[in-house]
């Protein structure tokens, strides 16, 4: 490749990166606060509803082998 | 030349901006804001299941959404779909190619994904009309190895490869839809949005990406990783990204504050994290590592609450199922297990 395309690769990949960055600076945030609020009240109101997280009754567990019984 | 010269300040001042901009939102961090929370009791999950029949490294696995089916792919050249309940395989699909490094289950159960060192993306139909499960597609473009790979649906799916870039692919024609290049190392995993708006990539140049899949747009990067991004997962809420990096740590990164909120870290852990996946709350995260085991965390206070050990080589993969009731881990020693 001649060091003048190599050098308007170089350029072009540098005005997407600038580009880019632009998009990146621009956004809107907000405040760590709110975001681990946010993160807190999920986990609380979903607590309830996660199995790994609560443990599972035996007889609700699909996965844990039921020990069998025998009607006399 | 001059023209470059201004480029590369202009990149330093735009960074400069991010790093300013993201410290002015800092008013706390996640660490204090829960400082009143309980650390959750010791978890201890037992193994319930082992799914024993791959001849080889298990490098994948995958959820069915009914959490009971699940696909997993090895080296030994198959993709199993294991009923996890009763641990029969519902399939064994031989590959073309052995040496897979991703495998995916499409939402609607009909169809499974692999794909490797073949640099493509396999896809199968699991319900043709003779009962055979067949190559419907498979996707070539990548001039890298093939990551990982996510359904959006029958018609698409998403994939990351070693040649840097991520995909979206229409299956039905075979053909690219959109290109997100932008990373500068290989990109080693990817997750999908709970909306399918975005989808995250985490790659060896040490950041993680979040993309518009509809506007092929990098919308924004995270950093602070020291290594590779080996795994990346979405908490359950789809405001926050979480990674997983050969540096042994974890990130949970906010999407709105676009910044890192905590690190998962402890000096007794030295080993790269290779998969992570979070329980339903999002409260627990649970992340494979390459010294055998894997560690659950306390994701709001960051404090480990509980190690599963039980394989007797690297966990290559994990994941939860849809409905939070069971955990699967699949190792390089060939084994599945299922925990809860």
């Amino acid at each position: 490749m001649s060091s003048k395309a190599h050098s308007s690769n170089n350029i072009a990949h540098a005005r997407r990166t600038v580009q880019q960055l632009r998009i990146e600076a621009s956004i809107e945030r907000i405040k760590i606060s709110k975001a681990s609020a946010d993160l807190m009240n999920y986990c609380n109101e979903h607590a309830r509803n996660d199995p790994l997280l609560i443990g599972i009754p035996a007889s609700d567990n699909p996965f844990k082998d039921k020990k069998t019984c025998t009607i006399l | 030349m001059g023209e470059m010269e201004e480029l590369r300040k202009e990149m330093e001042n735009l960074k400069d901006q991010i790093t300013a901009a993201r410290k002015t939102f800092q008013d706390t961090t996640l660490q204090e804001a829960a400082s009143g929370v309980t650390v959750v009791g010791r978890v201890q999950l037992k193994t319930r299941k082992t799914l024993r029949g791959h001849l080889a490294k298990i490098y994948a696995m995958h959820w069915g959404t009914d959490s009971t089916l699940c696909v997993s792919a090895s080296q030994d050249g198959k993709l199993i779909v294991w009923d996890s309940i009763t641990t029969n395989k519902v399939n064994a699909i031989p590959l073309k190619s052995s040496w897979v490094m991703t495998c995916a289950y499409a939402p609607s159960g009909n169809l499974v994904a692999c794909g490797g060192l073949d640099n493509m993306c396999s896809i199968y139909n699991l319900k043709g009309k003779d009962g055979n499960v067949k190559v419907m597609r498979e996707l070539a473009a990548h001039t890298g190895y093939l990551s990982c790979c996510r359904f959006l649906s029958d018609t698409e799916i998403i994939t990351s490869s070693g040649d840097c870039t991520c995909v979206l692919w229409d299956i039905e024609t075979g053909t690219e839809k959109m290109v997100f290049a932008g990373h500068q190392g290989d990109c080693m995993s990817l997750g999908v949005s709970p909306d399918f708006k975005f989808f995250i990539s985490g790659a060896c140049d040490f950041t993680a990406k979040l993309w518009d899949i509809r506007e092929a747009q990098c919308r924004q990067t995270f950093s602070g990783h020291e290594s590779d991004i080996n795994a990346i997962g979405f908490f359950p809420n789809g405001n926050a990204v979480i990674t997983g990096s050969d540096d042994a740590t974890c990130k949970l990164y906010d999407l709105r504050a676009d910044q890192e909120l905590i690190t998962y870290q402890d000096s007794s852990i030295m080993c790269g994290v290779t998969s992570l996946a979070a329980s339903k709350s999002g409260r627990l995260l649970l992340a494979g590592h390459d010294d055998f085991n894997v560690n659950i965390w306390d994701m709001l206070k960051s404090e480990r609450v509980g190690v599963l050990a039980g394989h007797d080589n690297r966990v290559s993969c994990i994941g939860v199922s849809s409905d939070g009731m069971a955990c699967c881990t699949g190792s390089w020693d060939s084994f599945l297990k299922i925990w809860n």
